[in-house]
């Protein structure tokens, strides 16, 4: 069986770097991005199994991004990354069928156990 | 002096000089009623010497005897006149004068006397003619004497009015001068001083709570007031300083929902390194977890750094003008906004022109300003918007301008004469209305200006000017300008 890949897209560096370090060791395969521009372009040449984004970055927006990729590619599992959580932000991201919504910050293990269940097949959180 | 001794002293100047004037017209009317007396006393005693010297040439061209009789008759009216008047005369012409006119009346009485007589026993021609000769005389020196008085009483009297009239006149101008040198004298110093507390009243009233130096302040009633207004400049600015504080506090309110955002990550980034580093430890190399840890270190100098901002912030400072870069204390200011803008989805566009003169300011107050700016920028904006900062030098007027442009909704043209207002607020309930009133204070106190710009639907843009520092030896110095 394939590699499960994950995408993480993060303006800052060490989530990427760390989420890849973790993850890796587990089998799976990580790409990390700074920016969603590139990151939705590789999204476009090669599918994901999740992506992992922040909300708040300079480019575009984790909303949109969420937005784009549950239009464009349904299968793909989508979970949100933010400093910025709150009521309305996570009511937003789950009335956008995000996945899972994780305020920072995050627990690896958590992360693993949530990107598990979804890959075997778990319904999101009500 | 006190005001009120002041006053007292003027009234009793006043009354004095009218108790002179008063006390120089009685004596100089008595003066003048005596005098007239005596005219009308010498008057009639010289209508009397005439109808004597009538009835003398009579008796002595028709020997009529009835004539000599009324000689004698005049003459005992004339003593009886004098002897009634005595005091009334001496007190007119003095002693020397009325024993003179006494003498010459007894003088003339004995010549007519003797003239009666010698008619009797029959006396020689020549003797006659000799006594009449002597009769003659006598009544010619008594009327001439009377008549010499007369004349230089009536001048006396004359004399009396004219001095009169010159003292009067002295006395006048005595109080005039009196009246104007004391106005200056008593009330200058008030007057001055009455501008004085105008002046401060004034400025306190556009919002400069400059005190009145205590060395000018008079030790009376105003110096009183004076230090009143002092005293009420020292409490106006400590309420002042505290309702500055009370915005900054709001503004921290604001400033804090973003920096609490803002340790998110840097949080967030120790705890992902700190789990990873766990789980991996076994497999990772040394450098590696040297790295994680110098990773785990520079996220703590983030945290710092965004605390020790805040901090800066939130501090409440004296007021401290010094001579900075405009530019840097905006991009200072942006660091502590930078997560407001970040949370609002508002971009910025800095367009800061290099090589600006410096400007002589309060770094607190003008980052509290620029914050109150920016802030109302963001809740005038929807996400999306776009702030723009731009610094100009305006080289003719020496100043430096800061423009504050958003993209937001405009503030309606009948709002913007009382934008600056204390407690105006086009934001309801949401705004104390304080904030653009205080950075406007806060502008003035620099000597600058504050101005606005705004169309309805397309934005808003705030213009400050201040002024650029000029140092002592290129100039007069900014020190005195602005400091308070």
């Amino acid at each position: 069986m394939d590699a499960k890949k994950i995408m993480v897209i993060d303006d800052e560096n060490i989530v990427g770097k760390m989420i890849k370090a973790t993850f890796e060791r587990d089998g799976y395969v990580v790409e990390k991005f700074l920016n969603a521009k590139p990151a939705l372009e590789r999204l476009r040449e090669q599918k994901f199994d999740v992506v992992i984004t922040d909300l708040k970055m300079r480019d575009v927006d984790g909303m949109e991004v969420l937005k784009i990729v549950k239009k464009e590619f349904p299968a793909t599992k989508v979970i949100m990354i933010t400093a910025f959580a709150n009521m309305d932000t996570s009511v937003e991201a789950f009335r956008k069928k995000a996945d899972d919504f994780f305020p920072k910050p995050v627990k690896i293990s958590d992360l693993k156990a949530r990107i598990k269940g979804l890959l075997e097949g778990e319904e999101r959180p009500a | 002096m006190k005001l009120v001794y002041k006053i007292i002293l003027a009234n009793t100047l006043g009354i004095i000089i009218i108790i002179l004037i008063s006390v120089f017209s009685y004596h100089e009317f008595n003066m003048l009623k005596a005098k007239l007396s005596f005219v009308e006393i010498a008057d009639t005693l010289n209508a009397s010497f005439l109808k004597m010297r009538l009835a003398e040439k009579n008796y002595f061209l028709y020997k009529d005897v009835s004539s000599l009789q009324l000689i004698k008759a005049e003459i005992r009216r004339s003593k009886d006149m004098t002897g009634g008047m005595k005091r009334k005369i001496i007190v007119a012409v003095g002693h020397e004068n009325f024993t003179g006119l006494v003498r010459r009346l007894d003088h003339y009485a004995e010549e007519i006397d003797k003239i009666g007589t010698s008619d009797k026993i029959g006396i020689s021609g020549q003797d006659i003619k000799n006594r009449q000769l002597s009769v003659r005389e006598a009544g010619r020196d008594l009327k001439l004497f009377s008549g010499s008085m007369v004349r230089l009483e009536r001048k006396k009297v004359n004399g009396i009015i004219s001095a009169s009239l010159d003292g009067l006149l002295y006395f006048f101008s005595l109080a005039i001068l009196v009246a104007i040198m004391g106005t200056y004298l008593f009330f200058s110093n008030m007057f001055r001083n009455l501008s004085r507390i105008e002046r401060a009243t004034n400025s306190i009233s556009k919002g400069n709570f400059n005190k009145i130096a205590e060395w000018k302040m008079p030790n009376n009633e105003l110096g009183s007031v004076m230090r009143a207004i002092n005293s009420m400049c020292d409490e106006l600015q400590t309420r002042h300083e505290k309702l500055i504080q009370s915005r900054k506090l709001a503004s921290i309110g604001i400033l804090t929902a973003g920096v609490a955002h803002e340790l998110g990550n840097p949080l967030n980034n120790i705890s992902m390194v700190a789990q990873t580093f766990l789980e991996l430890y076994d497999d990772l190399p040394d450098e590696e977890r040297l790295e994680y840890m110098e990773t785990v270190l520079q996220e703590c100098g983030r945290i710092k750094d965004i605390v020790k901002n805040l901090l800066d912030f939130s501090k409440p400072k004296d007021t401290e003008f010094r001579v900075l870069d405009i530019n840097a204390i905006i991009k200072k200011t942006l660091k502590l906004v930078r997560n407001m803008i970040n949370v609002a989805g508002i971009k910025t566009e800095l367009d800061l022109q290099e090589k600006l003169p410096e400007v002589f300011i309060d770094e607190d107050k003008i980052q509290g300003v620029l914050v109150n700016l920016i802030n109302n920028a963001i809740q005038a904006m929807s996400a999306k918007g776009t702030l723009f900062i731009r610094t100009i030098r305006q080289e003719k007027e020496d100043k430096v301008i800061i423009e504050i442009e958003d993209t937001g909704k405009g503030i309606p043209p009948e709002f913007l004469s009382n934008i600056f207002d204390p407690f105006f607020s086009t934001k309801g309930t949401e705004g104390t209305g304080l904030g653009l009133s205080i950075s406007y204070g806060i502008i003035k106190r620099h000597n600058g200006k504050i101005r606005v710009k705004s169309k309805v639907g397309v934005g808003t843009t705030f213009i400050i000017e201040l002024p650029v520092y000029i140092s002592k030896e290129e100039g007069d110095g900014c020190e005195e300008d602005h400091g308070d």
